[in-house]
């Protein structure tokens, strides 16, 4: 076994630490560590306040417990029909998302960062423009309904299939993460281009494949905005529009009298917090799977002799 | 390798597949929007399905021939059987969160039996219609006949009937008698609606007057510390037998009062410095501030604008106004006034006086949402300023509601459907829809003076939450008629209006008048639109710093009154104003 | 006779080498062009087609109206001048340039040294523990978020508890403009930075080990390693985000500034964004002076695109184009 292929550990047991890398070590991960905590206590402040009660909240009683623990916020959240149907909803719109945008994604940004590709400058150009210049949400809709696509849930899943940020970033890591070596071993074995793509490079690029489902589901999970324009039929609502409305309904200006009114406020604010929870969980659970994938250099020793 | 490129390749086939089959299926859903369109289009010769071939309905002959149709009595039908199953309309609304959908609601259905007109409700949440509103208005092939709760304003009244696209309604009266009567009975409300370029009315009005939105603060006093304060001896010319609903206070004794809550532990916590003196929620649209400035003889509002003896007044151009900023300032430096008042929500305020009391005096709407014992609390009579004044904020709250309902020019029946939005200004009618249905909310029977009777509540519901689920609310006229012989003001409006009885209207000058609605011309409205918003910036800045950092110095209100009259452009808006005012007392 | 049939193969190559090359070239790499098809697809559907919704900026545009037709109303610059001669622009500007432009200073180096730190980190578990815990703040909505700030920053929030405690003064920092900025940026850097780092992470992890082998051969300690390493291989990544980030720098939205604008800080928290917001709220809703705006907005971002991406190319092997 070449010294190239052993383990990490392995290798660090042969070169000792010097005292500059032990101080390195404590400080990184005391900075690290310290961002944690920044991070944390909101987030726990979050978990706790979904449990209390909405005026000991904005009474800034709630600190480092839950007070007057109520379980109330999520009773009215998942006794709600439209929540389960919200649910089901975004995991397929996410699901079909990400497949769509992946195989729409990934091979552009492979196309892309190939230097012999033809017109490679203008089609740059040709995905650059609409990141600045964009004709406003009334042409927008209108081209949909010219579609055909008002009322059905590709309307909201097609446009969100190509984002230019995520293609960019296909591109560079394409272009600064794949080996010159296996390609023109690649065309040596008379590979053709296709052919080169699915079987060296979509392999080696577990990475990229993964922060782009990632960052596609992701972004289509917290999505809110088209649903709200082009789905009429609330049956087809996804979980954060349904959770947008319920809170809508402590913001109603239309009647109601101090009872109610007051009532829902208070609803309203501790379903702010429910609502975090309530539609962060899955991805966060998601997420440990999606790192398996940052795993230290998939090619060690491949290239053939 | 191969599995894999085999793998790849086939998920893209089935999305594809998908891609391709789901556009195909959707099309299937296409014939249902479409249909009703074909309901309002422009008189179309080859549509079949609901609406009737009868050419353009603008001599309403057809109509009457056909369908019955008749607007007239309001108590008969307007359409009869036939007209009940051909023809329909496309109302767009959005609506409360708690409501039933519109076609649900048993107030709809008992208008369809009396009226024979069949309305299809489109319902969306409020924060949807806000980002709908342009997107009908912009798919000009496709709007519906109607818009409810629509909430227009005045400059998009004008601009979209320059471009014909609103129902003139004023050229349909004579199909509505109910709305043509309230016209003739209120031309201060008739005023309130005609646009000015062309003298037209383009939507309908909602109009509910009981006479509360116009003093939006009361201001209550916690009794039991009170009464310590005064055994203590620290208050001047109080006794406790005076603590009563409509305590005068001068602003001296006030002082005393918010000193003695501030040092000292009220609500038994045996903490010294929890105890909140005075509180309101600045700049909020109940329970603000401006009720202080009556101290001296000031009636602000959040616009800082009123009518007195019928010319457009800026308080802030009053140096009385300084005089009462640097008064507040000084309670604010010392503590008498909560300072968080000035960053707080209603939320906040709310939930701050649950449970524990720590509100010694507080401005709001109404006192049984603030605190959990609002036995403990008495409603004041305004505070008497170090001159001798006594006077409160007059707020510019409409109680008629403009642009509440238009109709669109592709509507193929206008004529119909205002007839039939007509009975809603009837006032058993309006109390319907305001509160919610005979049957549900209110008895068959009316009682001995012939008001509804409402029924007793079911289990598990409160009379608010009935109300919203049942009660579309809209346009409704319910004014001083409806109050004397169709419908009790809900008790909570009712103590309101006691209490402001009491506390506040003899306090304000005949002379002094909140503004109606205006309507302006396109030109105005540009001023406006152009200095307004920097205008409101302008003395928020400023008033905020004063109030809080210690009063306005001489200099700083002098080159404050240069701004305002320089680059600010005060003088532009008050003219804009004043046009306005004028124009609509003229009619 | 094979020397008659090759020379005639020779000077044909010789002679064209023009169209056949490049027919030969696009016939080779035409494989490239089907692969970015689906892409160019779906952004000439979703962005191209809606984008003559531009030309309202140069109208007197309600919805509803046809906007290329003979009934257009076109009014020339006049919704531009509008703008640049409110009352308001210059502060409008500024308040907008400052909040994007520190927030930019701050907020892009953060997840690109998280990234780095995180890698280097010795306990890899540890590493992917704290970086889910970084991304849990992404998905925290904006309403929440200030609701959060109020809380924590209010008056009688934590942190002024905490202060009076200890004996100091409280403070209401949503009354005070020099609190804006620091609570705004900061906050939006501390949802961000997590969520922004996945990509360096990614691109960190694809590093060949043997550069590091090489490097520590050579007597790099791990801190050299981040620097000659680490920073190296993930400099293209770094290239593109900056540029792509100064090309969107004036876009920021009006909720979140809404949401945490008080009188006390509106003469900072008043963005071109919220002012337009605010415009439209009251008396005439005018579509064409917001896409008017959005549109100069949109010119500055491609100014400031196209000094980056050449500073860009000046300085480094990496840029857009």
């Amino acid at each position: 076994m070449s010294v190239k292929s052993l383990p990490y550990k392995e290798k660090h047991h042969a070169l000792k630490d010097t005292r500059g890398d032990k101080i390195f070590f404590v400080v990184n991960a005391i900075f690290l560590g310290l961002l944690a905590l920044i991070i944390l206590y909101p987030v726990y402040f979050i978990i706790i306040a979904s449990f209390s009660d909405p005026d000991a909240v904005l009474g800034g009683q709630v600190v480092l417990a839950p007070v007057n623990i109520t379980l109330e916020g999520y009773q009215k959240v998942f006794q709600r029909q439209d929540i389960w149907t919200g649910y089901g909803n975004t995991i397929i719109y996410t699901l079909l998302t990400v497949v769509l945008a992946l195989a729409v994604t990934i091979p552009a940004g492979w196309g892309l960062s190939r230097k012999t590709t033809p017109g490679k400058k203008f089609w740059m150009l040709y995905f650059i423009i609409p990141m600045f210049f964009g004709g406003g949400l009334i042409p927008f809709y209108n081209v949909m309904s010219s579609l055909k696509l008002i009322n059905s849930m590709w309307a909201i899943i097609l446009p969100a299939a190509m984002s230019v940020w995520n293609l960019f970033m296909c591109k560079t890591f394409f272009e600064s993460s794949i080996p010159e070596g296996m390609l023109e071993a690649a065309r040596i074995d008379g590979a053709g281009k296709f052919r080169t793509f699915f079987s060296i490079v979509l392999p080696l690029s577990k990475a990229i494949i993964a922060v782009m489902a990632l960052y596609y589901a992701v972004g289509q999970w917290n999505s809110y905005f088209s649903a709200m324009i082009f789905l009429q039929d609330e049956k087809k609502y996804p979980l954060q529009l349904v959770l947008k409305e319920i809170l809508i309904a402590s913001e109603s200006t239309v009647g109601g009298s101090g009872e109610t009114i007051l009532q829902q406020y208070r609803l309203a604010n501790q379903l702010k917090y429910v609502s975090v929870i309530v539609s962060s969980i899955p991805v966060l659970c998601l997420y440990p799977f999606v790192q398996k994938y940052f795993a230290q250099g998939v090619m060690i020793g491949s290239l053939k002799g | 390798m191969k599995n894999m490129k085999k793998w790849i390749a086939l998920l893209l086939l089935v999305v594809i597949a998908v891609t391709l089959t789901a556009c195909g299926g959707d099309k299937k859903e296409e014939p249902k929007a479409t249909e009703v369109p074909a309901a309002t289009a422009a008189p179309a010769a080859d549509d079949t399905a609901k609406t009737d071939t009868a050419p353009a309905a603008a001599t309403g002959n057809p109509l009457i021939d056909n369908y019955g149709f008749q607007w007239a009595d309001a108590s008969a039908p307007i359409l009869n059987e036939k007209g009940a199953q051909e023809i329909s309309f496309r109302v767009y609304s959005s609506k409360n969160a708690s409501a039933l959908d519109y076609n649900d609601m048993k107030i709809m259905a008992d208008l369809f039996d009396q009226t024979g007109v069949r309305v299809e409700w489109e319902n969306v949440s409020e924060s949807v219609y806000a980002q709908q509103k342009n997107l009908i208005f912009g798919n000009a092939d496709n709007r519906p006949d109607a818009l409810y709760h629509a909430g227009m304003s005045s400059g998009e009244i004008i601009k979209y009937a320059r471009r014909k696209v609103l129902v003139p309604i004023s050229d349909y009266l004579d199909y509505m008698p109910n709305f043509k009567k309230l016209l003739e009975d209120r031309p201060d409300i008739k005023a309130q609606l005609i646009n000015v370029s062309d003298g037209k009315i383009y939507t309908l009005p909602r109009i509910e007057e009981m006479g509360l939105l116009q003093s939006p603060n009361l201001l209550f006093l916690n009794v039991n510390w009170a009464k310590e304060v005064i055994n203590a001896g620290a208050v001047e010319g109080l006794t406790e037998d005076q603590l009563k609903d409509g305590l005068a206070l001068t602003s001296a004794q006030m002082e005393q009062l918010l000193a003695y809550f501030r040092d000292h532990d009220m609500n038994g916590n045996g903490k010294t410095d929890d105890e909140r003196p005075l509180s309101f929620v600045y700049n909020n649209w109940q329970g603000n501030q401006c009720d202080l400035y009556g101290m001296f003889g000031l009636n602000d509002n959040l616009e800082h604008r009123v009518l007195v003896d019928g010319k457009v007044t800026y308080t802030v151009q009053d140096d009385r106004f300084k005089e009462a900023t640097n008064f507040i300032a000084n309670w604010v430096d010392n503590g008498l006034i909560d300072k968080v008042s000035f960053e707080q929500s209603q939320d906040n305020f709310l939930a701050n006086g649950k449970g524990l009391e720590t509100y010694g005096a507080f401005y709001w709407w109404e006192s049984e949402t603030v605190v959990s014992n609002p036995e403990n609390y008495i409603v004041c009579s305004p505070l008497i300023g170090p001159g001798g004044d006594e006077t409160i904020c007059v707020s510019n709250n409409p109680e008629v509601g403009t642009g509440e309902v238009i109709l669109f020019s592709t509507c193929q029946y206008p004529e119909i459907l205002l007839a039939y939005f007509d009975r809603y200004y009837d006032p058993v009618v309006s109390a319907q829809i305001n509160y919610g249905p005979i049957g549900i909310v209110y008895e068959e029977e009316r009682d001995e003076k012939g008001m509804l009777v409402q029924k007793p509540l079911p289990d598990g519901v409160t009379s608010d939450e009935l109300r919203l689920q049942n009660a579309p609310l809209g346009i409704i006229y319910l004014g001083e008629y409806a109050w004397n012989n169709v419908v009790n003001m809900e008790p909570r409006a009712q103590l309101r209006l006691e209490r402001l009885q009491l506390c506040a209207k003899p306090f304000v000058a005949d002379s002094v008048k909140p503004f109606p609605n205006l309507q302006f011309t396109l030109e105005e409205l540009n001023t406006l639109s152009n200095y307004e918003t920097n205008l409101n910036d302008y003395i928020r800045t400023n008033l905020i710093t004063w109030l809080m950092k210690g009063g306005v110095s001489d200099a700083a209100w002098q080159s404050f009154q240069n701004d305002l009259n320089g680059k600010v452009n005060l003088a532009g808006i008050q003219k804009v104003y004043q046009d306005a005012y004028d124009r609509y007392i003229a009619q | 006779m094979q020397g008659a049939k090759q020379l005639p193969a020779a000077m044909k190559r010789q002679k064209r080498p023009g169209i056949g090359r490049k027919l030969r070239d696009f016939k080779e790499n035409s494989p490239y062009l089907a692969m970015i098809l689906p892409a160019v697809l779906v952004v000439f559907l979703f962005n191209y087609l809606p984008i003559y919704g531009v030309l309202i900026a140069f109208q007197d545009f309600m919805p509803g109206d046809k906007i290329l037709s003979s009934e257009t109303i076109w009014v020339g610059f006049d919704n531009f001048t509008r703008f640049f001669n409110d009352v308001q622009f210059w502060p409008l500007m500024k308040n907008t340039f400052l909040l994007c432009i520190i927030g930019f200073v701050i907020g892009f180096p953060l997840p690109i040294l998280v990234s780095l730190a995180l890698n280097a980190m010795k306990h890899k578990k540890a590493g992917k523990v704290f970086q889910t815990i970084y991304t849990a703040p992404h998905f925290i909505s904006l309403v929440v978020l200030v609701g959060m700030l109020q809380l924590f920053f209010g008056r009688y929030g934590l942190v002024n508890n905490i202060a009076a405690s200890l004996g100091g003064d409280r403070v209401s920092y949503f009354l005070e403009s020099s609190a804006f900025r620091p609570m705004y940026i900061l906050s939006s850097n501390w949802q961000d930075f997590g969520w922004s780092a996945v990509i360096y992470i990614a691109a960190l992890s694809n590093v060949d080990p043997v550069q590091h082998e090489a490097a520590m051969i050579d007597g790099a300690t791990r801190f050299q390693r981040v620097i000659h390493v680490d920073i190296p291989a993930i400099m293209p990544m770094i290239s593109v985000m900056l540029i792509m980030s100064i090309g969107g720098l004036m876009g920021v939205g009006y909720e979140k500034a809404l949401l945490m604008q008080t009188d006390g800080n509106l003469a900072v928290s008043e963005l071109i964004s919220t002012y337009v917001y605010k415009r439209g709220l009251t008396g005439v809703p005018d579509q064409a002076y917001a896409t008017a705006i959005g549109l100069f907005n949109s010119v500055i971002n491609v100014v400031l695109l196209i000094i980056a991406n050449t500073t860009s190319k000046r300085f480094s092997e990496n840029s857009l184009w």
